[in-house]
């Protein structure tokens, strides 16, 4: 099966200064991969170049015909902003409009339907900033999904809410990736989330990037050369 | 003032059809610049407008010799308001985007964006006051227009005002998700491929736009009123994005309306009433919003002991 993305001798970093390095690295469709790393390791820096937002500094990245629906971290966002749930999940669609042309009926309905999608049909209307984090994260997903992906990159999708927005979110993402065979690709530093969720995780150390199923990545050997012996410890948890 | 309404109409009908204009349009532009925390462009910017006017009448003089207006003399210059008009829009224009430029370019490096448009503003107060102090013809136009004198506008300058503000008003209805796109999520305007520097340049030429013609018509205090009190009087009880741009429409043309009948039901200089009149929706709207935020955390009491 053809790679929607395929990163091939890519360096990304800041400045001229490489931070990480990936090779042979490829996410193919309706795979479900984890990207994980100790802080400051180069996993949001690697996370960047996938979505086209850092250029590379060497190598390239390839592709095909990938269509990402982006999903940043809520905290990013300004609550000053006074959009409504609805608001939010349209700006997906700006991808799609192209010249004079004005926003449509059809998008204005793709946007219902992808809130209704996931799980927040009734709450088109309420304003974004008075969400929960749990339903903030999932008005996110909706809008990524408003970009028809091939590709669903999120960041951090479950950090500072409760456990029970937590298992929502992580069944809305199953469904959509054995349902729907939407390809996902999920940066968190909630270890237990992506041992649990993915089939394999993307290990960035060192300035590389390791590829292994989530046993041997996140099992006692892998904590453990990702954070240390101390490190290790704590992470378990999630 | 004991004028019918039918005279007032007559005599003044040019200057409450602007006032009016601008109160539909430019909060529109405000309401953007105070979502993307840059209110404070709303006051630099007009004074950078005003440094422009008084600037050209400093240079008229010259300008009359060396490049030439119509023709005309300076006498004959000043008292064609449709080139003079047409002149000092171009002084307006070129130093409001200046200013743009130079705040846009320091702002390159880390830094406090309210100091630097404090320093701008600051600067183009300075040099509006020295242009008008060289310039003894403008000094009498540059004072009423700082002021709010803006009775005596005429059918050119407001053609020219509702030319551009429709101009504006058609961007920003067409372009108005991109613009809230670029300023809430510009990772994610990227990610959907749209060219978020393009987008981020038509929105400072739409502000930069309104500014020029707005303080070269109607003075920098309405424009300051106008762009700023407006937004943020609606952005107190909005629950949506389209809900704020209309209310700051809406609270912004109420100013403007109130404001001109003060000007001529007490004889004042119409700026200052516009602001009050912005002000005083301001102060109800905040009022209005406390009011339902004491609402509802009294139903959240009575319903939360059960």
């Amino acid at each position: 099966m053809s790679a929607l993305v395929e990163l091939e001798d890519a360096a990304f970093g800041y400045a001229g200064r490489v931070v990480v390095r990936a090779h042979g690295l490829a996410v193919r469709p309706g795979e479900f991969l984890g990207l994980v790393g100790a802080s400051g390791a180069g996993k949001t820096t690697l996370f960047r170049g996938l979505l086209g937002l850092v250029p590379p500094l060497a190598g390239r990245v390839k592709r095909a015909g990938a269509v990402f629906g982006y999903v940043p971290q809520r905290e990013t966002l300004d609550e000053l902003f006074p959009l409504s749930a609805l608001e939010v999940v349209e700006m997906g669609a700006c991808g799609r409009r192209t010249g004079l042309r004005a926003f449509g009926r059809d998008e204005r309905a793709a946007a219902h339907a992808a809130l209704a999608r996931v799980g927040l049909g009734p709450e088109a209307r309420a304003p974004f900033a008075e969400l929960s984090g749990g339903q903030r994260q999932r008005v996110l997903i909706a809008r990524a999904l408003l970009a028809r992906p091939t590709l669903l990159l999120l960041d951090e999708p479950t950090s500072a809410v409760d456990q029970a927005a937590e298992r929502r979110i992580l069944a809305l993402l199953r469904e959509l990736n054995e349902r729907e065979g939407l390809a996902i690709l999920l940066v968190s530093h909630n270890l237990a989330l992506v041992r649990e969720a993915v089939a394999l995780v993307w290990t960035v150390r060192d300035g590389g990037v390791e590829v292994a199923p989530p046993g041997e990545a996140l099992g006692a050997r892998g904590l453990e050369r990702l954070f240390g012996g101390a490190g290790a410890a704590g992470a378990t948890g999630g | 003032m004991d004028l019918s309404w039918s005279e007032i109409i007559e005599l003044f009908g040019w200057a409450c059809a602007a006032a009016l204009l601008a109160g539909v349009v430019c909060p529109l532009v405000g309401a953007l610049l105070y979502v993307r925390r840059s209110s404070f462009h709303g006051i630099a910017l007009p004074q950078f407008a005003a440094a422009g006017v008084a600037c050209g009448f400093c240079v008229l003089p010259w300008w009359i010799e060396h490049v030439g207006l119509g023709a005309l003399d300076l006498d004959a210059a000043l008292a064609d308001t449709h080139l003079a008009t047409n002149y000092h829009l171009g002084w307006a224009a070129v130093f409001t985007f200046g200013g743009l430029a130079l705040l846009s370019l320091t702002g390159a490096r880390a830094g406090s964006e309210v100091a630097r448009l404090a320093a701008g503003f600051a600067l183009a107060g300075a040099l509006t006051v020295l242009f008008t102090h060289a310039s003894p013809v403008g000094e009498h136009f540059v004072g009423q227009l700082m002021r709010g004198e803006i009775l005596a506008i005429g059918q050119h300058e407001f053609e020219t005002l509702c030319a551009v503000l429709a101009a504006v008003a058609l961007v920003l209805y067409r372009y108005r998700r991109e613009f809230v796109l670029i300023s809430f999520d510009r990772e994610l305007a990227q990610v959907l491929g749209r060219r978020t520097r393009a987008l981020e340049l038509l929105f400072l030429a739409v502000t930069g736009a309104t500014v020029s013609v707005g303080t070269m018509t109607l003075g920098p205090i309405v424009l300051f009123g106008l762009l700023v009190l407006p937004p943020i009087a609606a952005r107190a009880t909005a629950r949506s994005m389209a809900g704020f741009l209309l209310w700051s429409s809406v609270h912004g043309t109420l100013a403007a309306g109130l404001g001109v009948w003060a000007a001529l039901r007490f004889n004042l200089p119409m700026a200052p009433p516009i602001v009050l009149a912005a002000a005083v929706q301001l102060g109800a709207a905040q009022g209005l919003r406390l009011a339902r935020a004491r609402r509802g955390a009294g139903t959240a009491r009575q319903a939360g002991p059960a």
